[in-house]
């Protein structure tokens, strides 16, 4: 029995697997994206996190736990008061010039002139030159010797300006030199949100006679909130991190007069061979950047209930 | 059954795929990097002009039909060089076995860089300046971390030309370096340019506190670049520029090479540049002044004193090819390697033997100019070795450039300046 029994051929068992989750062969599929930007990314992140609580220089072999001291130590020193503050004044100038300039070429650009075609082409440029070739080429044209403004300006009868060799001037000259190359990139954004706004309230306003500028005020200006904010987003970002344009013009000199907190960081990593204070200073800025931008997007909401992204 | 590559088997296959490259990449690493052929090591080396190039190509070459060893390089300029070793070092790589250095930096890389007292003899180590030794030497332990090739010292340039027109001599005291520019100062011309930025700016300042009697600390670490002497130093370094207006307005943004092109430009009438700087000046390509220029020794105050530091080569602590290594680094200061970089560079040999030799083989202002700068470079200083001075250096390049710039007086300046470093001292141990 016990022999035929386990002669008896078995019925076949259906056996259906069980399909994974979407969800899991979603996280599959991701892993490897997910597992690359954790190593190359929040790694390198976490890390300089943590070494901003450490003493980390090359002269000891040991890096004793610091705790808040890093921190401490920037605001009682000599530079970084001075460091902040350039920051705040090259955030908020820089904004404000290539919000507004930005926004009036592009009403410009966007109206009916004639020959403003190749203005269109010739704005690709300067976002498109490298930051430290434009660092480069403001340090010779605001060269108080042989610099091409100086000449100008002694030319038409006015006086040379000591652009880097001034500390009332040196700010000045960053900031004329990063909205040059900027600049451009706002009107593009803006002009490509002046296109996209409809008709029919433009023309419903020149039917009721509003002028350009009430026009511009009452109707165009908040269409294009959410283009303005992704811009000012965008810009934000990379005030803070600007560091090409500022170390080749000027390395934040003269003293402190243009250092901002990258060129802060980089001196204390570099000359200084501190990467625990460097790292402090990173931090502080994107702190500052990130506190930026949740205002940005946050104020709205507080005001009127709407997102910063909504027209 | 389907033949066809499923989107999970590609996934799974391409990760198993690089798991293999990667395991592979790390089993080589972990193997070392002898692969039994002939011995290789590899140099991050000092480039500063269109010739370096070809001279190390040279050096190399002769090094391994010498020994055997090639030598694979790297090229870089000084600044992009000491921020890639700092890199280097802070991540213990084992890339280079050699590495060009400099005295102004080598604090920072002391617990890097491989002793060298076991590869070089004390009979040996005798024929170079002491003063470079000292400085290429850890205070904290008497270990050598590099052996100097040239000297790095100021020499006093000047217009011959405009001087002789203007009857004037060559500044001695500071005194004369004030009278003497006001008299060669006018339309567009200036008496002097100084560096005003950055490390330059520091060496600069450096100068001036030794000739007026001050240094950097104390026997015990305590500051005292902020002393009376300190002061002084300042004071004269900003009022060259604001007061006596000697220089031109920008020389606070101006670093080495600025501070070379006002006077080869033919700008400027006078200069305190480094022993390379001869080689520059006389060539007619890179210099407009290359048939008027003259030397003399530095000014002098309470003291004559300049620096007197040196460029070297020392290995990398984390090397696997140690002996090779310092093989190369002998082959570049023998005697004849030396003369070699003279003739080549006018870089003065770090060797006193060598020097006398290249002094007796020169003839007329070069002479004199070799043998004024033997005088600088054995009473010249340097500024301490001690931890956390690579921050104090930075700390006072801004100190002085807020008082070159008229942003603070220079006594506030230099208070503001020491009460900051002494903090950095006694957090790096090196001040009670």
């Amino acid at each position: 029995m016990a022999t035929s029994q386990m002669s008896r051929p078995r019925a076949p068992v259906a056996r259906r697997s069980r399909p994974a989750p979407k969800w899991l062969t979603g996280y599959a599929l991701a892993a490897p994206a997910i597992l690359l930007m954790l190593v190359i990314f929040l790694y390198p992140l976490g890390h300089s996190f943590v070494m901003s609580f450490f003493r980390w220089d090359l002269n000891s072999a040991e890096s004793p736990f610091l705790g808040l001291s890093n921190y401490t130590d920037l605001f009682t020193g000599t530079s970084f008061g001075q460091t902040l503050r350039n920051q705040v004044i090259f955030t908020v100038a820089s904004l404000v010039i290539e919000v507004v300039g930005g926004m009036a070429i592009a009403v410009l650009l966007s109206s009916k002139l004639r020959g403003l075609r190749p203005a269109r082409t010739l704005l690709l440029i300067p976002p498109m030159v490298a930051p430290a070739v434009v660092g480069l080429n403001f340090r010779w044209l605001f060269n108080e010797q042989y610099g091409l403004i100086d000449a100008v300006l002694v030319r038409l009868g006015l006086p040379a300006i000591p652009w880097l060799s001034d500390p009332a001037w040196a700010l000045v000259s960053v900031i004329i030199a990063s909205a040059w190359q900027n600049t451009p990139l706002l009107v593009l954004l803006f002009l490509a949100g002046l296109q996209a706004i409809p008709r029919e309230p433009l023309e419903a306003a020149a039917v009721d006679g509003a002028s350009a500028w009430r026009t511009f005020w009452a109707i165009v200006l908040p269409l294009m909130r959410p283009v303005v904010v992704i811009a000012m987003m965008i810009r934000i970002i990379d005030l803070f991190r600007t560091f090409d344009v500022v170390w080749l013009m000027t390395q934040g000199g003269p003293g402190n007069a243009s250092n901002l907190l990258t060129v802060e960081a980089y001196k204390l990593a570099f000359q200084s061979v501190d990467f625990g204070h460097a790292a402090a200073v990173s931090y502080v800025a994107l702190v500052l950047s990130l506190l930026v931008l949740a205002l940005l997007y946050g104020i709205p909401r507080l005001t009127s209930g709407r997102s910063a992204w909504q027209a | 059954m389907s033949s066809a590559l499923s989107r999970r088997r590609f996934l799974g296959g391409s990760m198993a795929l690089a798991a293999g490259a990667a395991a592979g990449s790390f089993l080589t690493a972990c193997g070392g990097g002898d692969s039994g052929g002939d011995t290789e090591i590899n140099a991050l080396l000092i480039t500063g002009g269109d010739r370096y190039p070809a001279y190390w190509e040279k050096v190399t070459s002769a090094f391994k039909a010498q020994t055997g060893i090639t030598v694979t390089y790297d090229l870089l300029q000084f600044t992009p060089l000491t921020s890639k070793e700092i890199t280097l070092a802070a991540a213990r790589s084992t890339q280079y076995d050699v590495y060009s250095t400099h005295t102004a930096q080598i604090g920072a890389f002391f617990p890097h860089f491989e002793p060298l007292n076991n590869h070089f003899d004390a009979a040996d180590l005798a024929d170079f300046f002491p003063v470079a030794i000292q400085y290429m030497t850890n205070p904290a332990n008497g270990e050598l971390a590099a052996i100097p090739r040239n000297m790095d010292s100021r020499t006093q340039y000047y217009r011959r030309d405009l001087y002789e027109a203007a009857g004037v001599q060559p500044a001695k005291t500071w005194e004369e370096l004030v009278t003497v520019g006001q008299q060669l100062t006018s339309g567009g011309q200036f008496g002097l340019v100084l560096p005003g930025q950055g490390d330059p700016a520091q060496r600069q300042f450096a100068d001036f506190l030794w000739q007026a009697g001050g240094d950097w600390l104390d026997q015990n670490n305590n500051v005292t670049f902020n002393s009376p002497a300190g002061v002084e130093a300042l004071t004269f370094y900003r009022d060259l520029i604001q007061e006596h207006r000697i220089t031109p307005s920008d020389v606070v943004t101006y670093q080495w090479n600025e501070n070379s092109a006002g006077f080869t430009n033919g700008t400027c009438a006078a200069v305190f540049d480094w022993p390379g700087a001869y080689a520059s000046f006389g060539d007619p390509a890179l210099s407009t002044v290359s048939d008027t220029f003259a030397t003399a020794p530095m000014p002098s105050h309470a003291t004559s004193a300049s620096c007197a530091i040196s460029h070297g080569l020392a290995i990398n602590k984390y090397s696997r090819n140690k002996d090779a290594a310092a093989q190369f680094l002998k082959f570049t200061v023998t005697p004849d390697a030396l003369v070699d970089q003279y003739a080549e560079f006018k870089n003065y040999p770090s060797r006193m033997s060598t020097a006398d030799q290249v002094i007796g083989q020169a003839q007329g202002m070069e002479q004199q100019w070799l043998s004024d700068l033997r005088t600088t470079i054995e009473n010249g200083k340097e500024w301490p070795k001690v931890p956390g001075f690579d921050k104090v250096s930075t700390v006072v390049q801004t100190a002085v450039q807020n008082a070159l710039s008229d942003q603070m007086s220079p006594q506030a300046a230099l208070d503001a300046a020491a009460a900051e470093c002494t903090r950095i001292l006694q957090q790096s141990g090196a001040l009670r």
